[in-house]
Parts: structure tokens; C-alpha cells; sequence
């Protein structure tokens, strides 16, 4: 190692740095200049000051698009690929940041914005590796300042009670994670991705390769909310504040699924068993297929049954952590990519919704949302592209998603072994759509409620929303402006 | 003119519009969702303006279908495909391409010409609705969503306009969103029509991942070349296709959406629900017609239907959907629900034909029936709009002669419907019955012949009932006849009800499309032109007329023969008849027939049950093994009353730690099996 | 036994101890040191396997260690703060008071 790599390392980090350098901007300002501004102004200050820094590291990002590195035995691997996912955190964290300024849950704002940019940075560097540290250590800056951020509302018990929830929760999907990186380094004797990739080998009848696996997974599992390690989800979706919500169904859901694709397909190619019909071997194929079946049938059930519109959307979260998880499955990390990111923008627009609504409101449940229709015409349009987006109707993004990770996993292998996990995925698929059109109903057929007004959120976020939905019909409609970019 | 020469005065107006006939079918496909972006984005307050850019684009649309349908449909040019990358990532490329040939121009033309008609008619119809823009900018959604049905070359590109139509349809049924029962139709539609799609997605997706490509083109081709490329699966990847039309066609099971969409304004029931959404199933049946020509093979598991093939089957749902929807219809006294289920009965007809190897037979069906059944439709809205939104047919009466134009037109809609010779329903029904006959099929066809007299018995009932006899309610007494532009449409429609058979348009459709299989023996082989003398035409015609008795008298007299009876013992029972008498002479089983054989409560019945069932043992689980044995906590179990499989979740932080690690305890132990 | 199989056995038993703790504790910092007690079992796992493992000159379990063991103190921190949140709101760092949200 010399010099030069840390230097080039400085270098090839930039849009990280650049990311820092907003945390601490935001911090100076608003503790220094701003401590006699009202929490209005301050959270708009703030999410301006979020939104130039991280302009900036977009910019640097496009600039040095066509980058590949890698450096440090793994430590910082970069492609355009991972160019475009940060680029697509950035403008996630830039649009939660804007979901402050509806609704004054805390006083100290200037420290939330701050650590979303700081969750934002854990994210880049999260998908900016292959070395098993590194991601730990990048989770766990992810983990922490989502756990703080779930907490920030100091008045409400179910803020609290949310985040330690999440917290303990995710303590010890963080312990199961570590206890199984251990076991991939001492089967291995290496923690770079491609080194484990090289030495592992499946031993019949080897339980040890098969529980490291399982910890590992169970530990994303938690990062994603998939069946059996969700529970945490709904309740932290309820309790914690719209903006917070928002990042951990969005930006979180992104970073984690690209590297636990990652790990799984660069990590562990050998050790993938199957999970076809009929053919079950063990690997992490077969506890993935597991994962997906039992998030699918789980999520979507209990959300059936669901009265508050939050833990609706974390239910059907989980679901479609399990829908993503067939692209894992089949192998395709442009279908996964896509699926996660039209997926995160789609959560982020809807709470962005939520949070609207709530504020003016002050009701969390989806008859909250009758008349909307009559309330905020831009806001029903918005929400019902979102909902029908999530739940797969065509030419929404939501559909372009499904289709290409149910055919990723209909391709694999050999004479469609993995028939019944893509049969089941559109049976949940139809399923869900009562729930969703639930949502709808209320919005365009549900009375307006006696003395309610209209219902309008600022006019950032209205412009953000608005664009959001655009962009979830226009990525559905010409699916390939955004795949270019993720092949 | 031959037809050559037909062809070529269209080529040489063509470069008025493109040289190439791809590109006129993008401008066709593409002029309605200029239309419903023009009146969103620039007249949303004018209503006439509304009306006119709509209608306007859809009668182009119609004049460029014909042109296409000049050069492919009668003329002899080649099909044409124009594809442009719309996706390629890895092994999945999809193109978004026209497919322009026999097929889709005649498609084309049944589309964008009930369309226009419906919107012309539609300005009287919705005259004063508040939202009359919004109406039309749904009815040019729904005419874009539909063409791109019509003219996609590949599966993914079909279902996605597939699923605009459902998007679009659930827009327009629940056009009047404020009303309840309008609400909760649309979502009946959408649900079940989501069903079918989740079959046919699935099926798009086994033949992709089988044979790579989901172009209708390069499948077929493959599919010739390598009949067992699908292997096992080829009749259950042929099935699930299937499930697409049996959800937008209606068919047994899933045909339960249907009569409900009658909530919708009645130009959609007549445009959707009639002449083309419903359709779309048996069209696309016809387009992918190739899956179902390959070898039986069932994969271990379902080895018990032997040699029972995927068309038998559909053939079996067709004859059965359509025996069925006769039966309700039998016993319906609202008239746009005996439409309805007539609608559910003739297409159960058209897939019986695809099912017995006929899909040229099932589209000449499908033509046909699109002319006389949107005439039926929009007759029967213009009696519901004179008689005040009054829709009961005994509650009405002696309309004949309050309401000339529209009587006369739904007469000959009625017996275009019954398939009274030589108006065209006789042909095309006679084209299904030969198919099913000539196939080996006996039992389908007499299925056919049967339900032809009920469909001639419950028709006339309408008649008997609603327009003569005298006016049996105040509304009725003043009805008068509605505004020409309510009646022009009917007149125009009755003309293609009646004479569609006679130009040599019937001859064509009914063995031209296929013409790699001659399982249609079609009405006179001789080559027909334009160009013959007045004479000859005169001989055709009267060949036409008369043809299908001299070729096949079997299928024709028996057809005739249904009729006959049918109309007997309709005017029986309901000539001057005051009140029903079928329930006296029937009991129970018309009661059955009239509560649609209790299909809506039967699924009620499965599925509440199910779900109380679920959600107690739920309840008992969550208070005797979680609440008292499993964790201690799980405060206020009574308040989980009901919330089925929302057990785990509750809210007890070391209940869910404790699952998180009997979760990894369980998947270890399940991957390691 | 050789000596990697007797770490490798305590670092089990360690494991499993902060499991059961953090399984049947009832208060929330006992909750949390169960946490702990895991991560540090995987930390033993990890210096042992550096340890004994083929390579021992290249410095790879120590110091995924000492950056776990910086991880696990920032976590605690949170964690205490989190505990003090809900002792504000409930007057208990009890697990079972914080039980309100569910279903």
C-alpha cells in the first residue's frame, strides 16, 4: 500500500466526503446561526442546505460516472453501477429531507437532517464494498442513525417504544449478522467477498457453511424486513416520524438489497443449493426461496386486516421484500436494482403523502384519507399512481418491477424449477390488491368527512411528490431509461 | 375495381399519411391518446370541443383502419411488423411492435367503428353530466388501450395494454364513483379480471422462460419448427393464456363481473361490455391460436386429463359459459341485464368455437355480434333514457310505437341476435356451429343448437315485453323517441347487422384468416372479387343467401329449426302478457335462473366462512398458546378479536426476538432437510 | 480437543447465553448487555479463527474486532439513550411497558 492509494482513495471517495461536509454544514448552521428562527424555517433551511450538498456529491457522482475501482483489497469497490445506485440515495435522502418540513414532531431539526445525511453516507459506503468489515461497520452507521431518527419525537411514547423496538431488534440481527461473518472467515480465512467467493466450498452434510448462511441472511433479512425477521416493521413504521418512516422503507430497503445481492452472488456463487420444485438442496438459494414464500404469504395476509395506513404500508413492505427477493433469487441485479429503486421511490412518495395528510389531520388511519379526493386533487393523483404502482398494475413501475424479477426466477436453472415461488408471487400479487384498493376507495369513493378542509402540503413537497409520480410512470412506461443504467 | 387494383389507388393515397402501412397503424394506434391528452391538457372545460377532438380522432382512426384493412384484410400484402426496442436487459428483450395483417385490420375496424358510433351517441346520452370531458377523455383511454390490444406483436406488449383496458374499464364503470353500487362494480371487475391476468402473466412468463421470446411472430415460428418446445407444459402454458380471456371475456368461473358493469353509463356497457373489451379474450385466443395447435402433454401431476387436450377444455368452459349465461338470461327483467348475460352467452359461443378448432368461425362471431350487440345496447339505452332510468322491462310496454327508429333497430338487433337468415347473425352462428360439427365436436354442437332457441326465446321475450303490449307504467305512457344523435348510431349499426354477411366480407372472414389449417370448410371456395359484373354479384349474393344451406344443411336447418321454436314458445307465453308466467310453469328453477344460480352468493358463502374461520382460530391461538403459554405479556388478547394472522405481532418486544430466533432455528432446519 | 474447537466452543456457550438473556430479561439494559454478550461471543470467534487460522501474520480478525468492539460502544450508547426515552415516557425501562403498538 502507498501514498498513492490513499490518495487516489480520497479522491474516488469525493461525493462521501462532499456528503459529510452537508452533515457538518448542517449542524454549524443551524445550531450557530439559526437558534432564534422558528422550526419552520429551520427545517426548510436545513433540507435547502441538504439539498445543495448533496446536488453537489450527485454532481461529482455523474462526473466521474464511468469510474471502476477497486482499492484496498476490497475495501472500496466502485462501478458505474454503484455510481448510480448513490445517486439514486442521494435523491431518496433529498426528498425525505423535505418531508420534515410537514409537521413539527421534534425541535432540534437541524440534528434529524443531519442524520439522514449521515444514514445517507452509511448507505453510499454500504454499497461501495466487498469486504465484509467494511459492510458491517457501514450498517451499523446506517442502523444507528435510523434508530435515533425513529426516536426524535420526544413527546410521543410510540416514538420511543418504536425505537427501541427497532433498536434491540436490529442489536441483535446485528449480532447474528457478526456472529456470521465470523464463521465465513474462519471457514475462509478472508472477509473480501471474492477471496470467500473462491475458498468456500460446499462439504455434504456441512452444517456449519449452511448456518453461517443463515445468520448472515437473518441479518439483512432484518435490514429488509423479510418473514420471519419483519416484526419489528410495522411497529416502527407507526411509531416513528413520517420522515424517518420514510428513509427506512426507502433508502434503507435500497442499500440493503444491493448488498445482500451482493453478498449472496459475488460472496456465495458456490454455495447456492436450490430451491427448485422438488429439488430442494441446501444453500442460500433454498433459505432465500424460504425467506420470500414466508414474507409473500405473511405480508400480505396481515396487511388484509390492517386499519392504520402505516402499518399497511409496512405490511406490504414485507411482501414486497419478498417479491424483490425472487430477483436475488434469479440472479439479476439489474432486475433487483430496479425493483428496489422504483419500489423506494414509490414508499418515499406515499409517506411523503402520509405525512401530509396526518399533519393537516391528525388521523393515521386510512379513512384519514376519505374525500381526498375532494381535499387535494394533486395529492389523490399522486397517491393513487403510488399505491397502483405497488400493487403492480401496468404501465406503473410496479408492474415492470414484478415482471422482471418473477422472469429472472422463472429463467433460472433448468426446466422452470422455480415455477411455484413465481406462481405463488402473482397469487400474492392479486391478492393484494384488495388491500390497496382499499386505499383508493376511500380516496375517490369515501364521503368527505364533515368540517374537513382542504389538504396541502408545502410547495417543495408538492413539486417532489408530483415528480415522483412522474417518474414512477415514466420508469413503468420506458423501463429501460432507468435499466441502462443499472446493467 | 378488383381488389388489386383496390389496393393499389390505397397504396397510392397512402403517401398522403406514410408510405409505409406500420406507420399508419402507429397513427391509428396512437390518435385516441392524442385525443384524451388534447381535451386533459387543453378543452377540459369545453364540452363540445371535448366531444369533437374525440370523436374526430376516432373516426380517423376508422378511415386509416379501413385503408389498412383494404391492403391487408381484403388485398393480399403481407403481414408487416414494425418493432422498436423498448427493453433489453440481459436475456429479456421486448419490443414494442404493430402487427399489421387480416387479423388486426379487421380488429381494427370493429374497434374504432363501434367506438365512434358509441361517442356520437354519447353526446346525447351524457348530455348534461357534469363531467361529460371526463367521460370522453375515459372512452379515448379505453379506444387507445384496446387498439394496443389489437395490434401488439408480442405478449408483454398485450398484456400491458391488457391491463390499461382494465384500468381504463375501471375508470369508466365507475364513472359515477359517487354511486355506491357503481364503486363497488368497477372494483368487482378489477378484482376478477386481475384473477384471469394472474394466470395469463403467468403463463407469458412460463412460455418466455421455455422459449425465450414472447413475440407472436418468432413463437410461432419456433413453435412450428419445434412443437414439443414447451415440453411438459405445453397445454397448461396454453390454459393459463386461457385464464387472461375467461377473466376479460367473462368466462365460467370468473364470469361473475359482468352483469354488475352494467352500472357503468350505457354507451360503456355498449362499447366495453359488448362489442370490443370483452371480445378482446376471444381475439387474443385467435392471435395465439398457434399454442394451442402443438401436442397435448400434461406434466406428471395432471397426467390424469390424458389425452383430453387445452382446446377441449376451453371448448367445454365456452359451451358451458354459454348455456349458463342463457339460462339467467332466461329469467332477467332488467333489460340491460338480459344484454348482459346474452353478452356472457355468445361469447361462451366464440370460445366454443376457438375450443373446437374454429377461431376464424369464433372471429366472424366476434364481428358479427359486435355490430348487433352495440345496437342492442345502445337501443336499450335509448328506451332506459326515454322511460326516465327506468330499466325493468315490465315496467314498460308498447314502446313500438312511442319510439319507431329505436324499435325497428332493435328488432333487427334481436333477430340478428337469434340468427334469423340472411341477416348476418345467421352466418357467423352457422360458422360455429359448422365449426364445432366438422370438428368431431357433437356435443358442443347440440349444446349450440339449444342455446340458440334460448337465445331466440329470452330476446323475444324483451321484445314482446318491453315494446309491445301496452305501456304498463306512467314513464313508459310518455316515453318518446330520443335525439338523432342517439338514433343515427342505431340506424348506422342495424345496416352491418343486417348485411355484414352479404358483401363478400362474410365470405372472407370466415376462412381467411387461418389459412394454414382448414379445419373451416368454408361457404363457396371460388376466389370473390370486387370487379364482378352486376350479375354476377347478383348470383353471388344469392350464393351467399343461400349457400350454407346447399353446403352444409345440417348445422343450418337444425340452426333455423332452433329458431323456430325458440320464437314459438316465446310468443306463447309473453304475447300480451301481463306478468311473468315462466316462474308458475318452472318454480324453483326459474327462481334459480333469475338469482343467477346464487354464483355471488355461492362465492360469498366459501369465502366469508373462511375467513370468520381463520380469523377465530387466529383468535384462539393468540389467547391460549401465545397470551397464555408461549410468552408471558400479550396484554388485551380480546382486542385481537378477529385480526386473523396478526398473531405474532404482539407488541411485545421479546416476542418478537423470540421469533426472530426460532426463524433462523426453522429456516436452518427446513434448508438442511 | 484442540484449542481453536475450545474457543470456538466458549464463543458458542457465550452466545448463547446473551441470547437467553436478551430472550427473558425484562428490563431493557439487561436486554441490551445480552446484545452485547453476542457480539463479544462473535468477536471470540473472530480472534480465534484469525488465531488459528492459515494465516495469523495478515491482521484481519484482530482488526475486524477492534472495529466491532468500537461499533458494539456506539451502540450501546444509543442504546442507554433509547432506554432513557422510554424510561421518560413510561417511568420503566421495562420491555414489557413498551407494548402498546401492535397487530
Amino acid at each position: 500500500m502507498t501514498n498513492g492509494d490513499y490518495y487516489q482513495l480520497l479522491k474516488l471517495l469525493a461525493p462521501e466526503w462532499t456528503v459529510v461536509g452537508t452533515v457538518l454544514a448542517i449542524l454549524f448552521a443551524d445550531l450557530q446561526f439559526w437558534r432564534n428562527r422558528s422550526v419552520a424555517w429551520r427545517s426548510a433551511g436545513a433540507a435547502s442546505i441538504l439539498s445543495l450538498g448533496f446536488a453537489a456529491a450527485a454532481g461529482l457522482l455523474i462526473w466521474k460516472r464511468a469510474v471502476t475501482a477497486d482499492l484496498l483489497g476490497g475495501t472500496l469497490v466502485l462501478s458505474p453501477t454503484s455510481q448510480y445506485v448513490k445517486l439514486a440515495l442521494l435523491g431518496l435522502a433529498i426528498v425525505t429531507a423535505w418531508l420534515c418540513t410537514e409537521g413539527e414532531f421534534t425541535k432540534h431539526v437541524g440534528e434529524f437532517v443531519a442524520l439522514i445525511a449521515l444514514a445517507t453516507a452509511g448507505m453510499m459506503f454500504l454499497v461501495s464494498t466487498e469486504n465484509l468489515l467494511m459492510v458491517f461497520v457501514a450498517l451499523e452507521l446506517v442502523s444507528l442513525s435510523l434508530y435515533v431518527m425513529t426516536a426524535f419525537n420526544k413527546r410521543s411514547p410510540r416514538s420511543a417504544e418504536a425505537a427501541l423496538k427497532y433498536f434491540l431488534f436490529g442489536g441483535m440481527a446485528a449480532a447474528f449478522t457478526l456472529f456470521g461473518f465470523s464463521f465465513l472467515y474462519g471457514l475462509t480465512g478472508s472477509i473480501h467477498l471474492p477471496t470467500i467467493a473462491a475458498k468456500i466450498s460446499w462439504h455434504a452434510g456441512d452444517p456449519l457453511t449452511l448456518v453461517a448462511i443463515v445468520l448472515v441472511v437473518a441479518g439483512f433479512g432484518f435490514k429488509i424486513a423479510a418473514v420471519p425477521f419483519h416484526l419489528w416493521a410495522p411497529d416502527a413504521y407507526e411509531g416513528a416520524p413520517a420522515p424517518a418512516a420514510a428513509f427506512i422503507a426507502s433508502g434503507s430497503k435500497v442499500a440493503s438489497f444491493f448488498v445482500l445481492g451482493k453478498l449472496l452472488s459475488v460472496g456465495l456463487p458456490g454455495v447456492g443449493g436450490s430451491g427448485a420444485w422438488k429439488a430442494f438442496s441446501p444453500g442460500w438459494l433454498a433459505v432465500v426461496a424460504i425467506l420470500a414464500t414466508a414474507s409473500m404469504i405473511f405480508g400480505n395476509l396481515a396487511a388484509l386486516a390492517q386499519s392504520s395506513l402505516r402499518r399497511l404500508l409496512a405490511y406490504s413492505a414485507i411482501a414486497h421484500a419478498g417479491y424483490a427477493l425472487l430477483a436475488i433469487i434469479g440472479g439479476s441485479q439489474p432486475a433487483l436494482l430496479y425493483y428496489a429503486i422504483t419500489y423506494a421511490v414509490t414508499s418515499v412518495g406515499i409517506f411523503g403523502v402520509v405525512a401530509v395528510v396526518e399533519n393537516r389531520t391528525g388521523n393515521e388511519d386510512i379513512a384519514g384519507l376519505a374525500g381526498l379526493r375532494e381535499r387535494s386533487f394533486l395529492l389523490s393523483v399522486a397517491l393513487s399512481v403510488f399505491v397502483l404502482s405497488l400493487a403492480g398494475v401496468p404501465p406503473l413501475a410496479g408492474f415492470f418491477g414484478k415482471f422482471y424479477a418473477f422472469a429472472a426466477a422463472a429463467k433460472l436453472g433448468s426446466s422452470l424449477g422455480y415455477w411455484w415461488l413465481v406462481a405463488l408471487a402473482l397469487g400474492a400479487s392479486c391478492v393484494s390488491l384488495f388491500y390497496y384498493l382499499q386505499v383508493l376507495k376511500q380516496v375517490w369513493v369515501a364521503p368527505v368527512p364533515e368540517g374537513q378542509g382542504k389538504v396541502a402540503g408545502g410547495w417543495v413537497v408538492s413539486i417532489l411528490l408530483a415528480l415522483l409520480a412522474l417518474a414512477v410512470l415514466v420508469t413503468g412506461a420506458a423501463p429501460e431509461l432507468l435499466i441502462r443504467f443499472l446493467k | 375495381m378488383d381488389v388489386h387494383a383496390a389496393h393499389n389507388a390505397v397504396t397510392a393515397a397512402a403517401p398522403a399519411f406514410s408510405s409505409r402501412p406500420e406507420d399508419i397503424a402507429w397513427f391509428i394506434l396512437l390518435l385516441p391518446l392524442l385525443a384524451a391528452a388534447g381535451i386533459t391538457l387543453i378543452v377540459r372545460r369545453s364540452n363540445f370541443l371535448a366531444a369533437t377532438f374525440s370523436i374526430a380522432a376516432t373516426v380517423t382512426a376508422f378511415v386509416l383502419s379501413f385503408v389498412l384493412f383494404l391492403m391487408f384484410g381484403v388485398g393480399d400484402a403481407a403481414a408487416v411488423t414494425s418493432p422498436f426496442a423498448w427493453l433489453h436487459a440481459g436475456e429479456l428483450a421486448v419490443n414494442l411492435g404493430v402487427t399489421v395483417d387480416k387479423l388486426s385490420t379487421l380488429m381494427l375496424l370493429v374497434v374504432t367503428g363501434v367506438s365512434a358510433l358509441v361517442q356520437v351517441y354519447s353526446v346525447g346520452y351524457m348530455h348534461g353530466d357534469r363531467s361529460f370531458p371526463r367521460f370522453f377523455i375515459g372512452l379515448s383511454l379505453f379506444t387507445f388501450s384496446m387498439l394496443g390490444i389489437v395490434l401488439a406483436d408480442n405478449f408483454v406488449m398485450m398484456f400491458l395494454f391488457w391491463e390499461l383496458v382494465g384500468v381504463s374499464s375501471w375508470l369508466l364503470i365507475g364513472f359515477w364513483y359517487e354511486k355506491e353500487s357503481a364503486a363497488d362494480a368497477a372494483k368487482k371487475a378489477f378484482l376478477t379480471n386481475r384473477l384471469g391476468d394472474f394466470g395469463f402473466l403467468l403463463g407469458i412468463i412460463i412460455i418466455w422462460a421455455a422459449a425465450g421470446t414472447v413475440n407472436f411472430a418468432e413463437l410461432s415460428q419456433k413453435l412450428g419448427a419445434h412443437p414439443d418446445l414447451l415440453g411438459s407444459l405445453a397445454s397448461v402454458a396454453g390454459l393459463l393464456v386461457f385464464m387472461g380471456a375467461m377473466g376479460k371475456s367473462a368466462q365460467f368461473p370468473l364470469h361473475v363481473w359482468l352483469p354488475d358493469a352494467m352500472e357503468g353509463p350505457t354507451p360503456v356497457s355498449a362499447l366495453i361490455h359488448a362489442a370490443t373489451m370483452v371480445a378482446a379474450g376471444v381475439y387474443m385466443l385467435c392471435r395465439v391460436f398457434f399454442l394451442y395447435q402443438v401436442e397435448t402433454a400434461w406434466p406428471a401431476a395432471l397426467a390424469f386429463f390424458g389425452s383430453i387436450s387445452a382446446l377441449d377444455i376451453i371448448g367445454g368452459i365456452g359451451a358451458f359459459t354459454a348455456l349458463l349465461a342463457a339460462l339467467m338470461a332466461i329469467q332477467q327483467n332488467d333489460i340491460k341485464r338480459i344484454l348482459a348475460y346474452s353478452t356472457l352467452s355468445q361469447l361462451g359461443y366464440m370460445v366454443m368455437a376457438v375450443g373446437c378448432g374454429g377461431p376464424d368461425a369464433a372471429m366472424y362471431h366476434l364481428t358479427t355480434h359486435a355490430g348487433f350487440k352495440a345496437l342492442l345496447f345502445l337501443g336499450a339505452g335509448s328506451v332506459i333514457h326515454a322511460c326516465h332510468h327506468e330499466q325493468d322491462i315490465w315496467k314498460m310496454g308498447g314502446l313500438r310505437k312511442l319510439m319507431p327508429k329505436t324499435f325497428l333497430t332493435f328488432a333487427l338487433g334481436t333477430a340478428a341476435l337469434a340468427g334469423l337468415p340472411p341477416l348476418s347473425g345467421f352466418y357467423s352462428k352457422d360458422a360455429v356451429l359448422l365449426a364445432a360439427l366438422d370438428n368431431g365436436h357433437p356435443v358442443l354442437f347440440g349444446l349450440g343448437v339449444l342455446i340458440a332457441a334460448m337465445t331466440t326465446f329470452y330476446m323475444l321475450r324483451l321484445v314482446l315485453v318491453a315494446f309491445l303490449g301496452s305501456g304498463r307504467s306512467e314513464a313508459a305512457g310518455h316515453a318518446h323517441e330520443s335525439p338523432g344523435a342517439m338514433t343515427w348510431p342505431l340506424v348506422i349499426l342495424a345496416v352491418p347487422s343486417v348485411m355484414l354477411a352479404w358483401v363478400p366480407l362474410g365470405d372472407y372472414l370466415t376462412h381467411h384468416f387461418f389459412t394454414d389449417h382448414g379445419h373451416v370448410h368454408g361457404h363457396g371456395s371460388e376466389v370473390i372479387s370486387f370487379g364482378a359484373t352486376i350479375s354476377a354479384a347478383f348470383g353471388l349474393v344469392n350464393h351467399i343467401l343461400f349457400e350454407p344451406f346447399n353446403h352444409a344443411p345440417l348445422p343450418a336447418f337444425l340452426g333455423t329449426g332452433a329458431l323456430i321454436i325458440g320464437a314459438w314458445i316465446a310468443v306463447t307465453l309473453y304475447w300480451n302478457a301481463e306478468r311473468d308466467p315462466l316462474p308458475k310453469l318452472l318454480g324453483s328453477f326459474a327462481r334459480g335462473m333469475r338469482n343467477r344460480f346464487y354464483f355471488d352468493e355461492i362465492y360469498e358463502a366459501i369465502f366469508i366462512p373462511l375467513h370468520d374461520l381463520v380469523a377465530r382460530l387466529a383468535d384462539w391461538f393468540d389467547r391460549w398458546v401465545v397470551g397464555g403459554l408461549a410468552v408471558r405479556g400479550a396484554h388485551g388478547s380480546t382486542e385481537l378479536l378477529g385480526r386473523a394472522l396478526r398473531i405474532v405481532q404482539s407488541g411485545n418486544l421479546q416476542t418478537y426476538t423470540f421469533f426472530f430466533v426460532a426463524g433462523v432455528a426453522l429456516v436452518v432446519l427446513i434448508a438442511l432437510k | 480437543m484442540t484449542p481453536l474447537h475450545g474457543y470456538l466452543f466458549v464463543s458458542a456457550l457465550l452466545f448463547a447465553v446473551g441470547l437467553a438473556g436478551a430472550l427473558t430479561r425484562r428490563n431493557a439494559i439487561l436486554v441490551l448487555v445480552g446484545v452485547e454478550l453476542m457480539l463479544n461471543a462473535a468477536n471470540l470467534n473472530f480472534l480465534a479463527f484469525w488465531r488459528y487460522g492459515p494465516n495469523p501474520e495478515a491482521l484481519t480478525g484482530v482488526m475486524f474486532v477492534l472495529f466491532a468492539i468500537a461499533v458494539a460502544a456506539a451502540e450501546a450508547a444509543v442504546g442507554l439513550a433509547l432506554v432513557i426515552a422510554i424510561y421518560r415516557h413510561y417511568r420503566s425501562s421495562n420491555v414489557d411497558e413498551a407494548a402498546t403498538m401492535k397487530g
